[in-house]
């Protein structure tokens, strides 16, 4: 037993040592930066054995991707293999996946990771076009198939950027490293040793997480979120807590012609990431966790469409509201934050041989013990923002503005933290993709609290004010002006409960106006 | 004679060197007056001030500021930013440190918004001015700024790293109108990325007014007690800097007390001629480790000033980025009093969480949660009575660990064993972490263990790693603050350079570089090493080779980034940063090695001590042996203040320098 604790931490380092050669040997700061990859070992039935904690939208459904992986190929040789086909790997097509086999005389397991590829080829510089109506306009599909230097070569040919074989590259090194520590696992201990340990380090992450399903007792919740397109797309969801915990997005919304569909690999990371927030942050990753949850989600809607629907913002947007919710459902029994501002806030700039991409934070939900947080990444994402002495340097664009977003933040007894504001100046024609979410609708309050401020995305071309909706990707002309303003979070508590000095603080250090305090408290 | 001191959260450790011998002396710190504690090691250790030549100190003062100690009043701070910059400072990189916790907390921003103010001006990335400075807006805020009364104002502008010339200006206006003390970002760190720059300029600025009262307050007490010698800080990146230094860059010293351990290792490691050593220190609530190659301690350019760790790193946002250089040290949480306990799956689980030293282990008679320490003192490990004196209470071990027996189903000895497994097995984690991070393996470095707790872990994790040997050294248990006795001089510059290489431009850069340092260490025996930051054009992550040219410094980068990840390209290269450290050498104790011959000596007694079977293991004391003797394992080896732990099969041979190697 000490053996099996022993053997689970190790694996769970070589996960985390996968993650610091990617991070390391990377090229682009997609990956560098801004550690939008992950690592994990797989056993080889496809099972998720360890994942190193990199970003949660990763979490369940590199679980989901491998298990599809392994199946697809019949004979696994000693080679790397790929795929970033989203309804194999369940992510979308920025995502790209290697896998290698582990062989000790006969196949022991997989090491496998994910890294976004900031541009796959198609349509538009980025790969995440709003435009796209199907999957081949997202960008070069590549179906699990063994990485060769012609795959290398074929793939090379369809993408905008030169840094991607140095990623591919990063990627392959991480796997080996990842290789030899297992080997050398194994010669410590054993095949046998190792294979039960993994197979015990599963049943008994199944068991904490029961044991913790238990403590919450038995429930029963529902709740709806939108997601924004041409009209609101309902997510529909039930948790049902009762041994394991059920959770089901019957009567979710039919999937669209448009990028915001989300592969079920995402849905299952959202649920996943959701629940262990509530169950216990620090719950091990791997597939006994994954056994102690049932989701069911219908074929061809939003939550679990059929190919080839497009699906690039469906990982960064829909993932998100599937959060909100399941939290919203359990927000009638559990204490949770409010809203938080629910989006990724994706920009994509580029223009001819490059392309710059980021995602913004917002202001997370009030806490029912506190305030939420200003200019903060949420749920399914974490990435770090790109500085602007950086940004500068790399591509034709000047920063105007980086600042929290006064008055966004949703009033209460706790206040929803702030929005961002970020303002470019184009120094070059370029075209630009906005994907962001909570535009039209607001992220909510709760037990009296007020909703956060909305999105807000404009552009200013000669002093003209051009709207944007929030999901759209239009054509700058050098000396374009865009202003980003991201969702502020939603209050908590009655705003008559608020606390005078916590008003005072705000207004003097200007993240509220006064015409806000009058609003909601009355007189200043 | 030599002197270090070491004011530390509960203890202020006193080393010295009389000419032929080390001593150490022990006692508590009083936090509210630090020099009080000092003078009382002094006294204790019965120096005569008047004789010591040199004196380092180190101190945790600094981080203290930054974990909010109620005593300890911060400055009065302002900041000027580029209109429309203003919270980047507050902002940050934007990621939470806690991926699941919904009530995740972000570490407080350094000064308020109200105390952060905006001017219009506005210079590219190419250094070109784009909107001037609007100096009679920057006039208006400095009035402001004058009547509200603050202490010092920091002016940290956009891509002021490659023209400095608005922030220059800002200050002039700032200091004629407000007549305090102005700090500029490009002075203290003219690096890019505008929120390290910022971080790391305001960090310092909080710290300056402190650190010079508390130092002036120490210096003139030692004086007025007849200290005639020269008087040294502690640098976190394991050099020592003279006063007018450490007043000028208080941040560089933050972290200098457990930097000492590895500038210890580095000096010993030469005496036992090993190149490559890794520092295991374990103490009562955390374990840090360090390396260091060709007898040098290895450094950090980036660390964040009371950050959270997780898995031996720090988590990245949790605290307040500094750029200078820092020793690098992983750290787990995992020390002597590191609580043991079953979770909801029922698995054996140790720490985070420790007992401290308050209740402390089970058998130290106050608490009763199964620690670390419990567990070694039931598997024999420990003796019942400690090198020290104090009396272990064994019965209070066994019922502790025998609650988790129950729980488990298991015999009290085997979660006992389980216990130092697991804890072995993370903090060989952040071991493995130190060294593979930079491209190193294992295998090749010896390990040094020290530390209260380390010399009884140290050859298991030893084993675990594969490393050549483990180390014990003399007085294991204060080893660290050798260090401070064993330090250089030194002043660390760093300059952006970030355009194409140019080789006399370069140079020159280097000389005015050097010529600075130079004139802050003002010393005749200083030794410059010049060094550039280089990496694919494209990547984010610099490799730090030494300046010969920029020919042959690129060759030596693509070798090193062979050897560190496995591939080299054919693509550009770029120079990030200059840097140019110069080393001022200073008087360190020189100990006499003692003539080796070889013996076996004769165990005090023995006792059954579990290494996964009982064995009859037998004891010796360390003050006992002398060079030459060589231990069979099993043995155990217990002095004042450790106990080192010899496995079966492995071979013990203590050398000419008090050392005890363990060799398999």
């Amino acid at each position: 037993m000490i053996t099996v604790e022993v053997i689970r931490n190790s694996t769970e380092f070589i996960a985390e040592e996968m993650g610091i050669v990617l991070r390391n040997t990377a090229y682009s700061p997609n990956i560098k930066d801004r550690l939008d990859f992950s690592c994990a070992i797989v056993s080889r039935e496809g099972d998720l054995v360890a994942q190193a904690e990199h970003i949660p939208v990763h979490l369940g459904s590199l679980a989901v991707g491998a298990k599809n992986f392994v199946e697809c190929i019949e004979e696994f040789e000693d080679a790397i293999y790929v795929t970033n086909d989203p309804y194999v790997a369940g992510t979308h097509l920025n995502d790209v996946m290697l896998l290698k086999p582990v062989f000790y005389k006969e196949l022991i397991c997989f090491v496998v990771n994910k890294a976004h590829h900031v541009d796959v080829g198609g349509t538009t510089p980025g790969s995440m076009s709003m435009d796209a109506r199907d999957l081949y306009a997202e960008g070069l599909i590549i179906p699990p198939t063994k990485l060769d230097d012609k795959v290398m070569e074929f793939i090379k040919a369809n993408v905008r950027t030169s840094n991607f074989v140095g990623d591919l590259k990063a990627q392959i090194a991480s796997l080996k490293v990842g290789e030899k520590r297992i080997l050398e696992l194994i010669d410590k201990f054993g095949v046998e040793t190792l294979l039960d340990s993994w197979r015990e380090a599963m049943d008994y992450t199944e068991r904490l997480t029961k044991a913790k399903i238990e403590k919450l007792g038995e429930f029963e919740c529902e709740g709806v979120d939108y997601v924004e397109y041409e009209k609101p797309l309902n997510i529909n969801v039930r948790v049902v807590s009762k041994g394991k915990i059920f959770v089901d997005f019957s009567g979710t919304h039919k999937q669209v012609k448009a990028p915001l569909n989300a592969v079920f690999g995402v849905t299952v990371a959202s649920t996943s990431f959701a629940l262990k927030a509530v169950l216990d942050p620090d719950l091990p990753m791997n597939h006994g966790f994954l056994r102690a949850i049932e989701i069911y989600a219908p074929e061809g809607t939003l939550v679990n469409p059929i190919k080839p629907a497009p699906v690039s913002a469906g990982n960064v947007e829909t993932s998100q509201r599937i959060v909100d919710a399941i939290f919203k459902a359990l927000a009638e029994i559990f204490e949770i934050p409010a809203a938080s501002h629910g989006s990724m806030n994706n920009v994509i700039i580029g223009g001819e041989g490059w392309a710059f991409y980021e995602t913004l934070g917002g202001g997370s939900g009030a806490r029912p013990n506190g305030d939420g947080i200003d200019g903060i990444h949420v749920n399914m994402t974490n990435t770090m923002n790109t500085p602007v002495e950086v940004i500068e340097r790399e591509y034709p664009i000047m920063v105007l503005e980086y600042s929290l977003r006064e008055d966004s933040g949703g009033a209460g007894k706790f206040r929803g933290g702030l929005g961002i504001r970020r303002v470019y100046k184009l120094l070059s024609d370029a075209t630009l993709s906005i994907i962001a979410d909570r535009v039209k609708i607001a992220p909510w309050g709760l037990k009296g609290g007020k909703e956060g401020e909305r999105g807000e995305h404009y552009v200013l071309r000669n002093g003209n004010r051009i709207e944007l909706s929030g999901k759209e990707t239009i054509e700058l002309k050098a000396g374009d002006i865009v202003v980003v303003n991201t969702p502020g979070g939603g209050g908590y508590g009655d705003p008559k409960e608020r606390d005078r000095s916590r008003i005072l603080e705000d207004l003097e250090d200007g993240k509220v106006s006064e015409e806000y305090v009058r609003r909601w408290f009355g007189e200043v | 004679m030599l002197v270090g001191i070491d004011i530390g959260g509960t203890f202020t450790d006193l080393v010295y060197f009389d000419g032929s011998n080390f001593g150490v002396v022990k006692v508590l710190t009083t936090p509210k007056r630090p020099a009080v504690g000092a003078l009382n090691a002094i006294e204790k250790a019965g120096i005569n001030l008047g004789n010591v030549k040199i004196l380092v100190h180190a101190t945790t003062l600094g981080t203290n500021l930054f974990l909010g100690q109620e005593h300890l009043k911060p400055p009065k701070v302002a900041l000027v930013t580029t209109k429309g910059f203003r919270d980047v400072i507050e902002i940050g990189r934007q990621r939470r440190t806690e991926l699941y916790n919904l009530f995740f907390e972000k570490p407080k921003p350094l000064l308020r918004r109200r105390d952060r103010f905006e001017v219009e001006e506005r210079i590219n990335s190419k250094g070109e001015v784009v909107v001037p400075l609007n100096e009679e807006e920057m006039r208006r805020i400095a009035e402001i700024i004058k009547e509200r009364g603050y202490d010092i104002v920091v002016v940290s502008f956009i891509n002021s790293y490659v023209n400095p010339k608005h922030e220059l200006k800002a200050k002039e206006i700032l200091e004629e109108l407000c007549g305090i003390e102005v700090v500029t970002s490009h002075e203290v760190n003219p690096e890019y990325k505008e929120f390290e720059r910022t971080s790391t300029t305001l960090v310092n600025a909080f710290l300056k007014p402190l650190m010079s009262k508390y130092l002036n307050e120490l210096i003139s007490e030692l004086r007025s007690r007849g200290f005639r010698g020269r008087f040294y800080v502690m640098q976190s990146s394991g050099g020592i800097a003279n006063v007018e230094m450490a007043v000028e860059k208080p941040a560089m010293f933050i972290e200098s007390g457990p930097s000492a351990g590895a500038v210890a290792v580095a000096f010993f490691s030469e005496l036992t001629g090993d190149r490559n050593a890794i520092g295991f220190d374990m103490g009562g609530t955390t374990a840090k480790a360090s390396t260091i190659v060709d007898h040098t301690p290895e450094v950090t350019t980036e660390y964040e000033v009371g950050g959270k760790v997780h898995a031996g790193r720090l988590v990245k946002g949790s605290g307040y980025p500094v750029r200078f250089p820092f020793i690098d040290l992983a750290e787990v949480s995992a020390g002597g009093g590191t609580i043991a306990w079953v979770d909801e799956g029922g698995a054996l689980r140790v720490g985070p969480i420790s007992a401290g030293a308050d209740p402390g282990p089970a058998c130290y008679g106050k608490g009763d949660k199964a620690t670390i320490t419990d567990a070694n003192l039931v598997l024999g490990r420990l003796g019942e009575r400690l090198g020290s004196g104090m009396r272990l209470d064994k019965e209070r071990a066994l019922k502790a660990i025998g609650k988790l027996a129950d729980e488990l189903g298991m015999d009290v000895t085997e979660v006992a064993w389980g216990i130092v497994r697991i804890a072995n097995t993370i903090m060989s984690k952040a071991l493995r972490m130190v060294t593979v991070e930079r491209g190193h393996d294992p295998r090749d470095f010896v390990m040094f263990a020290f530390g209260g707790a380390g010399p009884m872990h140290g050859v298991e994790l030893g084993e675990e790693l594969n490393v050549k040997a483990v180390v014990i050294p003399p007085n294991a248990g204060v080893f660290s603050a050798y260090g401070l006795l064993l330090a250089d001089l030194r002043v660390d510059l760093v300059k952006s350079w970030l355009k194409p290489a140019k080789e006399d431009e370069m140079e020159e850069e280097f000389d005015g570089m050097a010529k600075k340092a130079l004139e802050s260490i003002k010393m005749s025996d200083v030794k410059i090493f010049k060094a550039v930051d280089l990496r694919y054009k494209g990547q984010s992550y610099e490799i730090t080779v030494p300046w010969l040219g920029v020919e042959e410094s690129e060759r030596i980068f693509h070798e090193r980034h062979e050897a560190l990840y496995g591939f080299r390209l054919d693509d550009d290269v770029e120079f990030v940063n200059l840097r140019v450290t110069a080393i001022g050498f200073v008087d360190k104790p020189k100990p006499v090695g003692k003539e080796v011959e070889e013996h076996e000596p004769k165990p005090e007694y023995s006792r059954e001590v579990f290494f996964g079977d009982w064995f009859e293991t037998p004891v010796f004391k360390r003050e006992m042996l002398k060079p030459g003797a060589v231990i069979e394992g099993q043995a155990i080896v217990e002095s004042y203040d450790t106990v080192i732990v010899i496995p079966p099969d492995f071979r013990a041979f203590v050398d000419g320098w008090g050392n005890v190697r363990v060799v398999r």
